[in-house]
């Protein structure tokens, strides 16, 4: 059985958003004079890396692109109320405990859609993300012929620019980094497909599969089952037709008590 | 000493003050009001005569004077830049001034053209054109070159990691690098940086005192001069429209604050400079007539980032929109 993780909208902003920020990277760099120094451009098909000009236009393309999706990530998650990614009270801890679990020193606490880590990492990245793209519009500003700034200002904002750009390399580097352990190995096809296995939920995320099977106990999807079935637009909800009976029993079995669920159900809009 | 300085001082006012008389024909006090403003200088070419009784015309002589002590005094041996094989080291060659280097930052062309039927010996005063939207201060990737408000374009030698990303930039090739110089030195010399960036900054530090650079001091003939932006514009159009002759600096590049005014179009004196002057290496600039500024090729992107956070903003809208219609559904079955 499969569960929906991430829906069509988060996997296309979280793939414009790598392949821009993998292109402004790139450019970035391209801003600084290496690919001549390194000879980058005389790789094939890499001419054009040394020419600050094609270099420049290609990161500010890029940063449209960026700019675009992020905008559209920010709104999409404060009007779809979808906050799981959003760090909590205890994380840091939490993480600790995490990292201590993956070689066998602590239990791994129980998780909802994201992990402790996940969601640190998200914020670290996110702020990056916001630096970057304030002091680029900054340095943007500042190159349109006719405006100047003063030099202080042009200074510190190249400084904090290249500062944060190498802060984002070592959030991506870590990022893939994760992906070289085997428990976060069944991570990876969910941001191509979307969905992910029920098993490593049930084993690995165990309050957000609380939530789904709540969610499914209460909404009785034998009598909806178009509601649950995911169409690719929806998530947190379970697909395949067994998933109610499978899932009510595991919720019986392994969370007695039923507590009373935050349902945190990224699909309403109110 | 100080009446030595004082008497140096009130001559270059004085003679600053004369030239703006002589152009404008204002008084002096409004002359010296006006060297607030952003300023722009004036070469011209059929009063340059390139000092021929001089080994060293006065203007060259009188820049290296003046920055004598700014000159680079690179720590040796100097590393390669790894992975090439070479380094620029201008060390050994300080006494050079036929050509821009880090020890010499401003020199002077001699050319041979052919106008209207008549061979005429030109000479070209070169050094920063200090741009009025300079693609070096705009693309240093340190954000070290700074335009000051005066019309100068400074480089801070103190934080310049010595990329040249500003000599490839722009349109003239002007500033010069000496290599095992510079903050580079601390970080990673032997990977990245290649030292300082050199160029002339029109005597920024003369200029905030209300005295003119060094070169148009030390100018005997007058070719060289300094006001008003507005001014030196209106100075140059009327000579140009007395003399049926043509201004370089006004335009290119998206404007400068330095102008060229010759009987001879600059056509003609790129391709002689281009025959008799330009050799491989760097510090011998052109003349291309007319170039645009590169970073006005950007406008389309810049334009498309200031509509992508609407056009997020929408997207995210229309996302929301399926899924609340959807949801609706939903809710309706979570009731049921």
């Amino acid at each position: 059985m499969k569960i929906l993780r991430h829906n069509q909208i988060i996997r296309f902003i979280h793939w414009s958003t790598a392949l821009s920020i993998f292109i402004l990277l790139f450019s970035g760099f391209g801003q600084m004079p290496i690919y001549k120094r390194y000879f980058v451009d005389t790789l094939p098909g890499l001419s054009w890396s040394s020419n600050y000009w094609v270099t420049l236009n290609i990161h500010y393309y890029a940063a449209v692109v960026l700019i675009f999706s992020s905008i559209y990530y920010v709104t999409y998650m404060i009007m779809s109320k979808n906050r799981e990614i959003l760090p909590q009270k205890g994380d840091f801890k939490e993480s600790l405990q995490i990292f201590a679990s993956l070689v066998g020193l602590a239990e791994e606490p129980p998780s909802g859609k994201y992990l402790a880590e996940q969601r640190l990492a998200f914020s670290l990245t996110a702020f990056t993300t916001l630096v970057l793209i304030l002091t680029g519009l900054i340095k943007v500003y500042k190159n349109i012929p006719g405006v100047n700034l003063s030099a202080e200002v042009v200074f510190w904002t190249a400084q904090i620019h290249n500062l944060f750009t190498v802060i984002m390399l070592l959030n991506i580097i870590a990022h893939l980094g994760a992906f070289l352990l085997r428990p976060n190995w069944p991570l990876v096809p969910s941001m191509f497909s979307g969905y992910i296995n029920a098993d490593y939920i049930k084993h690995r995320h165990q309050k957000w599969w609380q939530e789904l099977t709540g969610n499914l106990y209460f909404a009785d999807i034998d009598e909806s089952p178009e509601g649950v079935v995911g169409s690719d637009l929806d998530t947190d909800t379970l697909a395949g037709e067994n998933a109610a009976p499978e899932a009510a029993a595991a919720n019986e079995n392994e969370y007695p008590g039923n507590q009373q669920l935050d349902l945190g159900d990224e699909n309403s809009i109110n | 000493m100080s009446m030595t300085r004082r008497s140096f001082l009130q001559r270059t006012a004085l003679s600053g003050l004369t030239i703006g008389a002589a152009i404008t024909g204002t008084k002096r006090a409004a002359q010296a009001a006006d060297m607030s403003e952003p300023l722009t200088t004036v070469i011209d070419l059929n009063k340059c005569n390139g000092c021929p009784d001089l080994d060293t015309p006065r203007c060259v002589a009188a820049c290296r004077n003046k920055n004598n002590e700014r000159f680079p005094q690179p720590i040796k041996p100097i590393q390669d830049y790894w992975p090439q094989t070479k380094h620029e080291d201008w060390s050994e060659k300080q006494n050079l001034t036929n050509r821009l280097t880090p020890y010499n930052w401003t020199y002077v062309q001699h050319i041979t053209v052919e106008h209207n039927g008549k061979k005429q010996n030109l000479h070209i005063p070169r050094r920063c054109m200090h741009c009025n939207s300079a693609t070096c201060a705009d693309l240093c990737p340190f954000g070290v070159i700074d335009q000051t408000a005066k019309g100068p374009v400074v480089i801070n030698t103190g934080a310049c990691f010595g990329g040249a990303k500003c000599r490839d930039v722009c349109p003239w090739h002007i500033p010069q690098r000496q290599a095992g110089v510079g903050i580079y030195l601390d970080i990673a010399p032997t990977y990245a940086g290649g030292g300082v960036m050199y160029k002339c900054d029109l005597c920024a530090d003369l200029l905030e005192k209300g005295q003119e650079p060094a070169c148009v001091s030390a100018c005997p003939t007058g070719a060289l001069m300094i006001g008003p932006r507005r001014k030196m514009e209106a100075y140059a159009d009327k000579w140009r429209a007395d003399n049926n002759g043509y201004i370089y600096g006004r335009d290119e590049n998206g404007g400068t604050s330095t102008f060229y005014l010759s009987k001879v179009p600059f056509g003609k004196i790129n391709e002689a400079l281009l025959n008799q002057e330009i050799d491989e290496k760097p510090g011998r600039p052109a003349m291309p007539p007319g170039i645009d500024n590169p970073l006005h090729s950007t406008d389309g992107a810049v334009k498309s980032m200031l509509v992508a956070p609407f056009a997020g903003l929408a997207a995210a809208g229309i996302s929301a929109y399926k899924i609340m219609t959807k949801g609706e559904k939903e809710n309706e079955n979570s009731e049921a």
